[in-house]
């Protein structure tokens, strides 16, 4: 046992010891907090658009106009509801719509449920200047005052050159160039690229399609035209056409002679749909915000494992090599035995993993206590409801499990390797196995228990991975109690395996065995 | 009978057809110098590996320290490798203090022991370096010492000399002889027959995995005939009646400086006076211009138990 500890306590300090270790570990959560602060950033810094409106037809600039101005709007609630999530007081994730008390929590399940018609319900009540004053009370001291987001859509004035008037194609052609990005527009004395120009023909009207037979109108210039290089931003067309098709069934209404104020008002007429869990207590059966965590958490769980594996049985391999292919292991296997030697090594390099985690829930920690901001503070209410379910237990057994099962896998490899470039071929495989419950772990945690992930969690090597993903999802007991032991049989196995491989694998020297000479190898005895 | 501290019975080791070591037998007293000698891929190692367990006998028995494996008396024993490696990123000191706690060390009493060697052998100055920046050499001298630090009762060395220059060699061989004279047993095998001559109490002479010679170095040396040169122009025919001379060789001339004569080697009994033969040839009036009596080096005596094809042919 003392040289086991020896042993251990050595490899582990001789990974820690080094910068690659440190740099290794840091660069996760710098990345992670990187990645949250680009995409709050970049989402705030989409530049303004500048579009070109040219209603031939003179009955839609206004529903156009309505479009954009509702688009504004609509980013204006999300940014708000944003805002709320952030700013307001004592969070509590264990809210349901059946246990809400609040007109915030109302107004962020009402956007949840359905944007439109909390969209139509923001407009009547007044906009921002209502949710002002309507939140006000939820928000906690010293909350930052709201910023508004600059429009996004700006409409450019027409270039002198071109003509109004003209027939849609002429004007497209004297637009080409300001489209394309050739020439630019210049509004109140900035210029920028044009983003988009909305044509709306003369006839339009001709083109409006009608329930009943597909119409023949194959041509593109037929109804509306909307002219853009990005093809990838589809707000404003979505919005026009949203906004123009809403004004002409009103006027086919008002055709028809039916009162459009109902109509709206029947539209928004809606009844919720509430999630309720039949697994939990009678009383708490609606699935709150937390759930949802809890749901979703079990990736985490299970990218974190996955990363920290990777990383540990790569110092093993790479050690084992080292030792190997500088005939220190002669020197060792003359002081300990094979198992002491194997024992140390799984110990010290599982001990390098588990430092890896803890830094990283402390770098964490630390980050969200220390760095003060809105972000941060929701980051560390989220951690708060993770580590307080109980999926922790769950992952502490399955990381542990899964080390103890690759670990002996790849030392068996490191052993009978004498340089990485031939671990690697070696470890291909590996690996690859162990991407296919990466790959499946979104789609686990949406339907846990579906046949195909229940049988695959049979399979040892995917098992600590796929269990944890469906930890949450209450999976069935026989799933639960046969897959551990037929992973623990599997530990038992592959570490007597390994053990084999590793003493006869240490001392050989030349090119790995093939699959025919290892199973020799391993039916031999000693 | 002197105390023996390891003793091997018909060891034999096959790899598939390859017969590795056969039929090994030898008795090592406590307390000597023991070479295992023999050419490239004679089965040195592969005794060695045996010797300690790492690997086991296809047949055979061996007894080191009073028991059957070596890992019964690990923390007696110490080993040095023949391909010499350490663990790049270590200190030196930290080194030897850890391999010698594998050994049973307490990890003071190790560290303190670490930085005595250290001095005592010249290396005090580099105690704080890292492996990776210590020279070839260095490194194999700070193995030797990590090996060697827990004051084992038997220390095996597998080629211990080779890459060392002249001065360090000469360390070495010093450490070799301040742990005889502690009564710790040494091994050590090489195929250079200097240092084995210089060091060695007895001496095992392998070849192809077949025991050659085991015994001291004076028996060794008896394995052969003693020798005689001569150079002389004149007839030495007379010279083959004396009782005592076994053979008589024509050797080649010295393709540099040239000879003024013929070189004969005379191959005398071992009981034979050489100051009886130089009588002889100045009786029979044989004109020498060399006449040198020279004690069979250890060198000869492996040429000669090995086997040279580059022999001379006889001359008569």
């Amino acid at each position: 046992m003392n040289m086991i500890r020896l042993i251990a306590w050595r490899e582990f300090m001789e990974n820690v010891r080094t910068k690659g270790f440190w740099v290794g570990i840091l660069l996760f959560p710098v990345m992670l907090i990187g990645v949250v602060f680009l995409q709050t950033t970049l989402s705030r810094a989409t530049p303004t658009r500048y579009y070109l409106l040219i209603d031939q037809s003179g009955q839609y600039e206004q529903a156009v106009a309505t479009a954009i101005e509702r688009e504004h709007q609509r980013r204006l609630l999300q940014e708000f509801v944003n805002y709320l999530l952030e700013n307001r007081k004592e969070v509590n994730f264990e809210q349901t719509p059946v246990n809400t008390t609040s007109a915030v929590d109302t107004l962020i399940e009402d956007v949840d449920a359905d944007e439109v018609a909390a969209l139509d319900q923001w407009l009547d009540a007044g906009g921002l200047n209502f949710a002002l004053t309507m939140a006000s009370p939820y928000l906690r001291e010293n909350a930052p005052a709201f910023t508004p987001p600059a429009y996004q859509f700006v409409e450019a004035p027409l270039p002198a050159a071109v003509n109004r008037d003209g027939t849609p194609t002429e004007i497209v052609e004297a637009l080409r160039p300001y489209l394309t990005g050739a020439q630019q527009v210049s509004v109140n004395g900035r210029s920028g690229d044009l983003f988009a120009l909305i044509l709306i023909p003369e006839n339009v009207d001709e083109f409006i399609a009608r329930p009943g037979p597909v119409p023949t109108t194959g041509s593109v210039s037929a109804g509306i035209q909307y002219w853009a290089r990005n093809l990838t931003d589809s707000r404003l067309p979505d919005a026009i056409a949203a906004s123009i098709n809403s004004e002409i069934r009103n006027s086919e209404y008002i055709k028809l002679g039916i009162n459009a104020e109902q109509v709206r008002t029947v539209q928004r007429t809606r009844l919720p749909v509430r999630q309720l869990d039949p697994s939990a207590a009678v009383g708490e059966e609606a699935v709150s915000m937390a759930d949802t965590f809890r749901q979703y958490a079990p990736m985490g769980f299970v990218y974190l494992m996955f990363v920290s594996l990777m990383q540990s049985v790569q110092y093993l391999l790479s050690n084992t090599i080292e030792e190997k292919s500088n005939r220190i292991i002669e020197v060792l296997l003359a002081s300990v035995t094979a198992g002491e030697l194997m024992m140390g090594k799984l110990l010290g390099i599982g001990l390098s993993g588990l430092t890896t985690i803890a830094v990283w829930l402390l770098s964490f920690y630390l980050f969200i206590n220390f760095y003060q901001s809105a972000q941060t503070e929701l980051i560390g209410e989220i951690v708060a409801v993770i580590l307080g379910s109980e999926l922790i237990p769950w992952f502490v057994f399955y990381y542990f499990a899964g080390y103890a099962l690759y670990s002996g896998v790849f030392l068996a490899i490191g052993s009978l390797c004498n340089t990485l470039k031939e671990a690697q071929a070696l470890m291909m495989p590996m690996i690859l196995i162990q991407v296919v419950p990466i790959a499946m772990m979104a789609f686990v945690v949406l339907d846990p228990n579906n046949t195909i992930v229940r049988i695959l969690s049979w399979f040892p090597l995917f098992t600590p991975y796929l269990m944890m993903n469906r930890a949450a999802a209450d999976p069935p007991m026989i799933d639960v109690v046969g897959t551990t032991i037929v992973l623990v049989l599997s530990i038992v196995l592959v570490l007597w395996l390994s053990g084999k491989v590793f003493r006869l694998g240490v001392l050989r020297t030349g090119q790995p065995p093939r699959l025919l000479e290892l199973l020799q190898l391993l039916r031999s005895k000693t | 009978m002197q105390e023996s501290v390891l003793s091997l019975s018909h060891v034999v080791k096959q790899y598939g057809d390859f017969t590795a070591v056969n039929d090994i037998s030898l008795n090592i007293p406590k307390g000597s110098i023991y070479g295992f000698l023999g050419p490239n891929g004679a089965g040195k190692t592969t005794t060695i590996r045996m010797i300690l367990d790492i690997i086991k006998p296809t047949r055979g028995e061996i007894t080191i320290l009073g028991h059957s494996s070596a890992l019964d008396v690990r923390t007696r024993t110490g080993y040095l490798p023949e391909e010499k490696g350490l663990y790049k990123k270590m200190k030196v000191w930290a080194i030897i203090q850890y391999f010698a706690m594998l050994k049973g060390m307490e990890k003071k009493a190790a560290k303190q022991r670490a930085w005595t060697l250290l001095e005592k052998y010249g290396l005090k100055d580099f105690a704080e370096a890292k492996v990776e920046t210590l020279s070839k050499g260095m490194g194999q001298k700070v193995q030797v010492l990590s090996a060697v630090a827990h004051a084992p009762e038997l220390v095996i060395l597998d080629e211990p000399f080779s890459g060392l220059d002249p001065v360090n060699q000469g360390v070495l061989e010093e450490l070799i002889r301040d742990m005889a004279a502690a009564g710790q047993t040494v091994i050590f095998s090489t195929h250079v027959m200097q240092h084995a001559e210089r060091l060695c109490d007895q001496i095992l002479l392998i070849a192809k995995g077949r025991k050659i010679f085991d015994g001291s170095i004076a028996q060794a040396k008896a394995t052969i005939p003693r020798r005689i040169l001569i150079e002389t122009n004149s007839d030495i025919s007379s010279l083959r009646d004396i009782d005592g001379i076994r053979e008589i060789l024509r050797l080649a001339a010295n393709p540099v400086t040239g000879n003024a004569g013929q070189l004969w080697q005379l191959q005398i009994q071992q009981q034979v006076n050489p100051q009886l033969i130089l009588k002889t040839c100045f009786d029979k009036g044989i004109a020498l211009s060399r006449f040198e009596f020279t004690e069979p080096s250890l060198h000869d005596v492996f040429v000669h138990l090995v086997g040279d094809d580059t022999r001379e042919h006889a001359a008569r």
